[in-house]
């Protein structure tokens, strides 16, 4: 029973126990197995989870069956509790290991386009030769005939230095000052460091849904992909004794930039978005709706996804997916005074 | 030599309470400020709990952050105790905190609901805490919050008026059903969770304290005891709780109290008590305290609730 008269707490538990017991045994081998073949679903996790954490990201998964916003939430509520321990290093794109960077704006650009690994090109064809158990030829990796270089300048760089983009203003906050959207309330207009982070943690079919609105017609613009980038960044530390700077390991990060014709005194005005792991289809989205929420602040929003505040509000996974599925619980008390009410009038009415 | 591990405590998996020092220090600066200016909505970080966003995170917060070995926790959803919801808060703060738990409204120090306040006057020194999910009542005339907080600084609150008119003009009536829009302090109107009618007037001087909370949307929101709780009624036509009359709680018999509808599948409906502690204690023979409402349904507040009046 739902409401059990007795015995909630007992109901509860075996729901649990049968939602386990039908996703199979959680074991090390699942979460590592997740880990190393299923690296864009852990990235699409850690990002909207906001926690950088290969093997905790693969073993909520895992413990979820799968169940993503149960998984997001599961690295959100252990992030919460985690103390902060230290502040690293800005990540500078020109510093970036890149193993993709790709311009739609110019057919070549300098550095060159770096395809990387990506599933664009390919025929979205099932291979069903591999349900007969037959094994992909292991072809050797043919690598390029000359070594790509590891990091990269920014395109928008070069656009500056052609006068089409304004320049960037050198930001002078400390790492520990920078306003953080997870320990601060958000009020809006959000600072610009609330809105990237926003952003970077914020539902990937969210962020899409309303890309794709203004994307497709709702307050046209058509985002050109200035500079979509995938790499590995350093997480460089300070040493709180010696303050000698050190790498505590690599990231895999991904960043967008889009640009469109109408900046201020400048050519072009640019929207920008990253996140954690490699997630493109969510960056060129959450860019583009930078991009807009960027010209269309206040009361000037021609439509809800130009916004800042609608946008932020409603993309974000661990509320939107909590709320909706609230109204599963018992709604008898608030339904009882609505009826109430409308049985009042009905009896007023037509008596 | 001595170990370095024994220099040190065990490492624990979780603070006390669950929610680290700086989240407690945060929500407990902006309680204060909450109940330093009666029903302004104070924005806080809200932190992600262990349970999914808008099944209780607000009052859960606020809860971990008051609770402690020496509490006496009641945890009510729809005013049931057993509700599957509420059992698995309780069982996490019990859990957490190590605090007892009760059933009883008059034995509990903290007593965290879901749209309910129970039937038995609660007393100085008691915390309701009410979990929100809508903590903005000018939502349905203005959904952006920038532009909400704007109107609640102002006091300016004319569409809410305009709104409970046009319902007289279309209805006859007020149609708000839960949640009905009040004046706390003669300054500023909240939304009191979604409690029915029937139990909006409890909060007006009441002699306990009533936190609200919105996880989600990350308010926090309180009423001082005794602190005056209006619902907005123009002078002609008077506010209206839920009509129990004719209503018998099909197991204690009890009448003039929120009761559950239970439909028959004759057509009919049989009622029961919506308050399951207090049900409990009828059902035991134990002597409740003091109710709001008495046997008449009267309100103990005399002369707040008024006659229904329909306009021509």
């Amino acid at each position: 029973m739902y409401i059990a008269a007795k015995g909630g707490e007992e109901a509860i538990q075996q729901s649990e126990h049968l939602y386990h017991l039908l996703n199979g045994e959680l074991t090390i081998d699942t979460v590592r197995m997740i880990e190393k073949s299923m690296p864009y679903l852990v990235d699409r996790v850690m990002g909207e989870g906001s926690l950088y954490s290969p093997e905790l990201a693969a073993l909520a998964i895992a413990q979820t069956g799968g169940d993503l916003y149960e998984a997001v939430l599961l690295l959100r509520a252990y992030r919460a509790t985690q103390p902060r321990l230290a502040y690293a290093q800005p990540i500078e794109p020109g510093e970036v290991l890149t193993v993709r960077r790709i311009s739609a704006a110019f057919k070549d650009i300098p550095g060159g386009q770096v395809l990387g690994p990506s599933l664009d090109y390919s025929h979205r064809l099932l291979k069903l030769d591999v349900l007969d158990g037959t094994r992909e030829p292991q072809e050797a990796f043919q690598p390029a005939e000359q070594p790509a270089p590891p990091a990269y300048p920014p395109v928008a760089g070069w656009l500056r230095e052609q006068g089409l983009l304004a320049e960037a203003k050198a930001d002078a906050t400390q790492a520990a000052d920078i306003p953080d959207v997870t320990t601060e309330n958000v009020l809006f207009p959000a600072p610009r460091p609330h809105r990237l982070q926003a952003m970077a943690r914020a539902d990937t079919g969210g962020v899409l849904s309303l890309g794709y609105s203004i994307m497709r017609g709702y307050g046209l613009i058509h985002p050109t992909v200035n500079e979509l980038r995938l790499g590995h960044a350093e997480v460089t530390l300070t040493h709180p004794v010696t303050g000698e700077k050190f790498s505590a390991g690599r990231v895999r990060v991904s960043q967008c930039e889009v640009v469109s014709p109408g900046g201020d005194e400048k050519g072009y005005a640019i929207g920008f978005a990253a996140t954690l792991g490699w997630n493109e289809v969510k960056l060129i989205a959450a860019s583009t709706l930078d991009l807009d929420m960027a010209s269309q602040d206040g009361d000037g929003a021609k439509h809800p996804a130009h916004e800042e505040e609608f946008v932020m509000y409603h993309t974000e996974p661990v509320e939107s997916s909590g709320f909706c599925i609230h109204f599963k619980l018992p709604h008898y008390v608030t339904f009882a005074s609505g009826l109430d009410n409308i049985r009042k009038v009905i009896q007023a009415t037509y008596g | 030599m001595t170990a370095l591990s024994s220099l040190t405590a065990p490492q624990q998996p979780y603070s006390y309470g669950y929610l680290d020092a700086h989240a407690k220090r945060e929500l407990r600066r902006r309680m204060l400020k909450a109940i330093a200016v009666p029903g302004y909505q104070v924005p806080y970080a809200s932190r992600e709990l262990p349970i999914a966003r808008g099944w209780g995170t607000g009052g859960l917060q606020v809860t971990l952050a008051l609770v402690g070995p020496e509490s006496i926790v009641k945890v009510i959803d729809q005013g049931a105790d057993d509700s599957v919801n509420a059992a698995n808060l309780r069982r996490f703060i019990a859990r957490m905190s190590g605090a007892a738990t009760t059933t009883d409204a008059v034995a509990a120090t903290l007593l965290q609901s879901r749209h309910r306040i129970p039937e038995e006057r609660m007393r100085e020194g008691q915390v309701l805490i009410l979990q929100v999910p809508d903590p903005e009542p000018l939502r349905a005339v203005q959904p952006d919050m920038s532009k909400s907080a704007q109107m609640h600084a102002d006091a300016d609150y004319g569409q809410m008026w305009l709104s409970l008119y046009e319902q007289l003009v279309r209805f006859k009536q007020y149609i708000q059903g839960a949640s009905y829009p009040s004046l706390v302090n003669g300054r500023h109107i909240i939304s009191p969770s979604p409690i029915p009618r029937w139990d909006t007037p409890k909060l007006h001087l009441a002699s306990h304290l009533t936190i609200l909370s919105a996880g989600r949307e990350k308010r926090i929101y309180a009423v001082p005891p005794y602190t005056t709780v209006a619902p907005l009624e123009f002078s002609d036509v008077p506010f209206q709780v839920e009509d129990q009359s004719g209503r018998a709680c099909r197991t204690t018999g009890v009448r003039n109290r929120f009761m559950n509808e239970i439909p028959q599948t004759d057509g009919t409906s049989q009622f029961e008590l919506s308050d399951s502690g207090y049900a409990e204690k009828l059902a035991n023979g134990i002597m409740p305290a003091s109710t709001y409402y008495d046997e008449n349904g009267e309100f103990y507040h005399a002369g707040i609730l008024k006659p229904a009046v329909r306009p021509d």
